[in-house]
């Protein structure tokens, strides 16, 4: 039959993936196999009574050594982060807290000892890998958990890392009521993890949205847990890294820098603008200040000539014949005693002017030619 | 010899007496249904965990795993109906509800695995057959997976089994068409970033077209000012001239004409021909200075 070969223990076989099933944890003393027992309590019965040496006393002494023995074997240890379940013929009695307790020897009772203070840390899309040589921790990605697919059809590269612990008041249905809770939190944590990330689409994921998404995924897991009834409370969900994944990062870089790119040139044309436009009012300044001293200049000229006209028509008017010839006259001596000058006489006055007929030859274009190459003497 | 065949007797009876005892009672653990089977006829049921007697020798006992139990689902290609392929693995929770129909149906743990796992990956292709990749990842996956359970504990309870939860752990593209996303989610990446140069050199146009809309309005502006003060200024001067110079227009042509003489033709590249009877030369022959007729002329 299937199931003869779950007489070794309560769980042998079957608690192979239980809680109490395995490692050095297993809780509670393991129990001496009883057809073993049997045996042996007849070998001791057959070596002792074909002697008889020892008497009804000594088979006395030998059975209450024995029920001693038995009896003290039931005193067990709760650790301070445990909490001790006691199993009376495989149904549970009582818990059991931590320190020193009893219970009845076996097979009346058993006690499993959870730990239940203790956080548990589940990680999806890598593993720590502990270096013995050194103290830092490695970590592994494993691309098959934390490659996910986004609501836009996008692919996602999430590391994530869910605490748990039992929940209070939660350890009988975490004992007795899920066949693998470390597996199914595990589970459902990548279930849910998809399934809020499948929601949304991959940019949000990127950027803003790990808090929410956070959050989604705690309370998405809570409440499958606590419809299998498991006893688990999750404590924490946190996103170690979300990226693109590799094979697509360098083209987000891209993008990063274009984004840069972009700011850059801005604030290149931004420096051209606040260094040409300055100059610019610069420049109309002086145009404005140059104008200003031309209408300045001009009018002071103009004021200036008016007076010296004033004062010269003060003069004037006080002897306008006399004045008008002396300037005439003092003119005409600066202007003919800068300059060449040639006088023809028309022949005597008595003829009447230059009829005469006869007129000089004047060899003008020498005459003119002359001092322009004099001017360069 | 007498006291050790009676002692031996006694102790042949005590350890039939133990055995017997010991095969009559059997515990029944917090986790476990018992399910006692006399002479292969089950007899009845044992929820209640504790100690149980049975007949020794002619009553066996089959332990039910009564708790919440695991079925991995190894990952499967399930066609979604817009033809999209997806790489689904689902997993199940279930408890056994009908120890005895379990018992005679499938019999083990093991055994049921096998059979729920057949009957997930049937449901599974079946229901997200009917939807789309879309309502597979984004829209409708709660609802699609609680109508897979629905199938999966319809059937299963054949079997004395009821599925409480069947959730998808993983929905994704086969791996190549992974390639094909990332390949798509390269060529977004650089459209983008094209984008954003492009968007960038828009700018930077944009703004230095504008600096130099400025500069050249701040330029003319000034120009202009500049133009209308000069304008101002030559007027100013017009006014004060016209007004000088109003008071004798005569004396003003005499007086300016002598300043153009004398500013035109100072220069020694000047040259002249002269008749000794103008004016400037009245005395030159005559001492009484009277004016001449035909310089007069």
């Amino acid at each position: 039959m299937p199931w003869s070969n779950q007489g070794g223990g309560p769980w042998g076989s079957g608690g192979s993936k239980g809680p109490w099933g395995q490692g050095p944890q297993s809780s509670g003393p393991t129990p001496p196999d009883l057809e073993e027992l049997l045996r042996r309590s007849q070998d001791k019965l057959k070596s002792v009574l074909p002697g008889g040496n020892l008497g009804g006393r000594g088979v006395l002494l030998i059975v209450v050594a024995a029920l001693l023995v038995w009896g003290f074997s039931g005193f067990f240890k709760v650790e301070p982060d445990e909490l001790g379940a006691v199993l009376r013929f495989g149904k549970y009695t009582r818990d059991a807290q931590p320190g020193l307790n009893y219970h009845l020897p076996y097979p009346i009772e058993t006690v499993l000892t959870p730990k239940v203070t203790r956080v548990n840390r589940i990680d999806i899309g890598m593993r720590l890998i502990e270096d013995p040589r050194r103290t830092s921790q490695q970590i592994r990605d494993i691309p098959e958990e934390s490659l996910m697919l986004t609501g836009d059809e996008n692919i996602v590269d999430i590391d994530v890392s869910v605490f748990w612990q039992v929940k209070v008041g939660g350890a009988k249905d975490y004992l007795f009521n899920i066949q693998n809770p470390e597996g199914t939190v595990k589970a459902v944590a990548e279930s849910a993890m998809r399934e809020v990330v499948g929601r949304s689409d991959i940019q949000p994921i990127l950027t803003g949205a790990r808090q929410s998404i956070e959050t989604s995924v705690h309370e998405l897991m809570q409440k499958v847990l606590d419809t299998y009834q498991a006893g688990v409370q999750v404590t924490q969900v946190q996103m170690q890294k979300v990226d693109p994944p590799a094979q697509v990062i360098e083209s987000f870089r891209e993008v990063q820098a274009a984004r840069a790119d972009l700011v850059r040139l801005q604030n290149e044309a931004e420096t051209y603008a606040n260094q040409k436009v300055p100059e610019a009012k610069g420049q109309a300044s002086k145009i404005l200040q140059d104008a200003e001293a031309y209408k300045s200049q001009t009018v002071a000229e103009a004021t200036g000539q008016a007076s010296r006209f004033g004062k010269v028509y003060e003069e004037y008017k006080k002897a306008p014949q006399v004045t008008r010839q002396r300037i005439y006259l003092e003119t005409m001596e600066r202007v003919f005693g800068g300059t060449d000058k040639i006088i023809l006489d028309s022949g005597s006055s008595t003829q009447g002017g230059n009829n005469s007929g006869v007129v000089p030859i004047l060899p003008l274009n020498e005459m003119v030619r002359r001092p322009a190459t004099g001017g360069t003497q | 010899m007498k006291l050790g065949i009676a002692g031996g007797v006694l102790a042949v009876l005590a350890v039939i007496a133990a055995i017997v005892g010991y095969s009559s009672l059997f515990t029944v653990y917090q986790t476990r249904l018992a399910l006692v089977v006399r002479l292969g006829q089950p007899v009845k049921i044992v929820t209640e965990p504790g100690l149980n007697f049975k007949l020794p020798l002619i009553d066996s006992v089959i332990y039910v795993d009564k708790r919440i139990l695991d079925l991995e689902n190894a990952a499967a290609e399930v066609i979604a109906s817009d033809q999209k392929r997806l790489v689904v693995d689902a997993f199940a929770r279930y408890r056994i509800n009908n120890a005895l129909l379990f018992y005679q149906s499938v019999g083990t743990v093991d055994a049921a695995n096998s059979r729920l796992s057949t009957l997930l990956n049937a449901a599974l292709r079946r229901v997200l057959g009917e939807a789309t990749l879309t309502h597979v990842v984004r829209d409708d996956r709660s609802a699609l997976m609680a109508r897979v359970r629905e199938q999966v504990d319809r059937e299963a309870a054949a079997f004395g089994i009821t599925v409480v939860d069947v959730r998808i752990r993983r929905a994704d593209l086969p791996a190549e068409n992974s390639q094909a996303v990332f390949e798509r989610m390269k060529s977004e990446r650089k459209r983008e970033a094209t984008e954003f140069r492009a968007q960038g050199s828009q700018r930077a146009q944009e703004i230095r077209a504008r600096a130099d809309r400025d500069i050249t309005v701040i330029i003319a502006d000034a120009q202009s000012k500049g133009d209308t003060m000069r304008g101002e200024g030559e007027a100013e001067r017009n006014r004060i001239f016209a007004e000088a110079f109003g008071k004798d227009p005569d004396f003003f042509a005499f007086y300016r004409s002598m300043q153009a003489y004398e500013s035109g033709l100072r220069h020694s590249d000047t040259r002249m021909v002269l008749k000794p009877d103008s004016d400037f030369f009245r005395y030159f022959a005559d001492p009484a200075g009277r004016p001449r007729e035909d310089a007069k002329k």
